[in-house]
C-alpha cells in the first residue's frame, strides 16, 4: 500500500525534471545567442565606422585666410613618411613625438603645448562632404568636452588641392582648452588632414602662423 | 515527443546563435585588418595627442 501512495508523487518529479532540464538548457542557449549577436553587433560598429554629431555651422568666410601659398621663408618642412604630403611650420617649433605615418610640430613652453601642428592621412571614414559633422564627432568620441563647433566650409582652394575645413573649440581630457583648425585636403592622388590649434588664451598670437601652415599645405 | 520537440528549439537556438556569433568574429575580424588605429589614451607611441595634448588629424576610432 505505501509504494502506490509514494508512486504518485515520484512519477510526476520524474516527469517535470527533464521538461525544467529543457527549460533551463534553452534560458541558457537563449543567453548565449543574445552574447552572441551583441559580439556580432560590436564587431559590424567597430573600426571605420563614422561619428554622427551636429555640423559645425557652414561660414565660408570664417577661413577667408585660406590663400594657397608656398612656405614663408625660413620655415622648415618635413614630408609625411608615405611623402603624399608636406608639413611647413615656423623655425622655433620643433618636431615631436607623433604616431606612424605623421607629423606633428608643437610650440613648447613647460610641459605645456602652446602651437600644435599635424598632417596624417586619411585613414578613416573622413570625407571633404562629411568633414562638418565627422571632425567634431571624432573629437568627442575621442575624448574631447565642452566641444563647440563654430565654423565649417567646402570646396576650399588649397596648393593645387581642394579641402573642407572645420574650427572648432574643445578642452581635453586633461582640461586643457584649444580652439583649432583643421582641414582635410584632397590632392591629386592623396588626402591629408592637417590640424592645428592653439590655447583660446594664445589664439590671436599664434593663429596667422597656424594659417600659414595650413594655407602652404602641400599634398600629392 | 516533448523530448523531440524540445531537442529540435534546443538544436535551432545552438545553430542561430553558431551563426551570429561567427559572423561577429568574422566581422571584428575584417574591421582588425583595414583598422590603422593609432592608439590612444597614452596607447602605444605615448604622443602628445595621447596625453591630453591637441587631437591629432586620425579620423580611426
Amino acid at each position: 500500500m505505501t509504494p502506490t501512495t509514494t508512486a504518485g508523487p515520484a512519477t510526476a518529479t520524474a516527469t517535470s525534471r527533464p521538461i525544467r532540464r529543457h527549460r533551463a538548457l534553452v534560458a541558457a542557449l537563449a543567453l548565449a545567442l543574445a552574447g552572441a549577436a551583441t559580439l556580432a553587433a560590436c564587431g559590424g560598429s567597430g573600426g571605420e565606422r563614422e561619428p554622427t554629431g551636429p555640423a559645425a555651422p557652414a561660414n565660408a568666410g570664417a577661413f577667408a585666410w585660406i590663400h594657397p601659398d608656398r612656405p614663408r621663408p625660413g620655415w622648415s618642412t618635413r614630408d609625411l613618411p608615405s611623402g603624399d604630403a608636406a608639413l611647413s611650420y615656423p623655425a622655433r617649433w620643433r618636431l615631436s613625438k607623433t604616431d606612424p605615418g605623421t607629423v606633428t610640430a608643437t610650440l613648447r613652453r613647460g610641459g605645456q603645448i602652446d602651437g600644435y601642428l599635424n598632417i596624417t592621412p586619411q585613414g578613416g571614414a573622413e570625407t571633404l562632404a562629411n568633414w562638418a559633422s565627422f571632425r567634431p564627432a571624432h573629437n568627442r568620441d575621442e575624448g574631447d568636452s565642452d566641444l563647440i563647433p563654430l565654423a565649417s566650409a567646402t570646396g576650399l582652394r588649397f596648393r593645387d588641392a581642394t579641402g573642407s575645413c572645420v574650427k572648432d573649440r574643445y578642452a581635453t581630457e586633461t582640461s586643457r582648452h584649444y580652439v583649432e583648425l583643421a582641414c582635410i585636403v584632397r590632392g591629386r592622388t592623396a588626402t591629408t588632414v592637417i590640424v592645428g590649434a592653439a590655447p583660446p588664451s594664445l589664439w590671436d598670437r599664434y593663429s596667422p602662423v597656424i594659417q600659414r601652415s595650413i594655407s602652404s599645405v602641400a599634398v600629392s | 515527443m516533448l523530448n523531440r520537440t524540445f531537442r529540435w528549439i534546443v538544436a535551432g537556438i545552438a545553430a542561430l546563435a553558431l551563426t551570429v556569433g561567427g559572423a561577429g568574429v568574422a566581422l571584428a575580424g575584417h574591421h582588425h585588418h583595414h583598422h590603422h588605429g593609432i592608439p590612444q589614451h597614452n596607447g602605444g607611441d605615448h604622443d602628445s595627442d595621447n596625453n591630453g595634448g591637441p587631437s591629432d588629424g586620425d579620423g580611426n576610432i
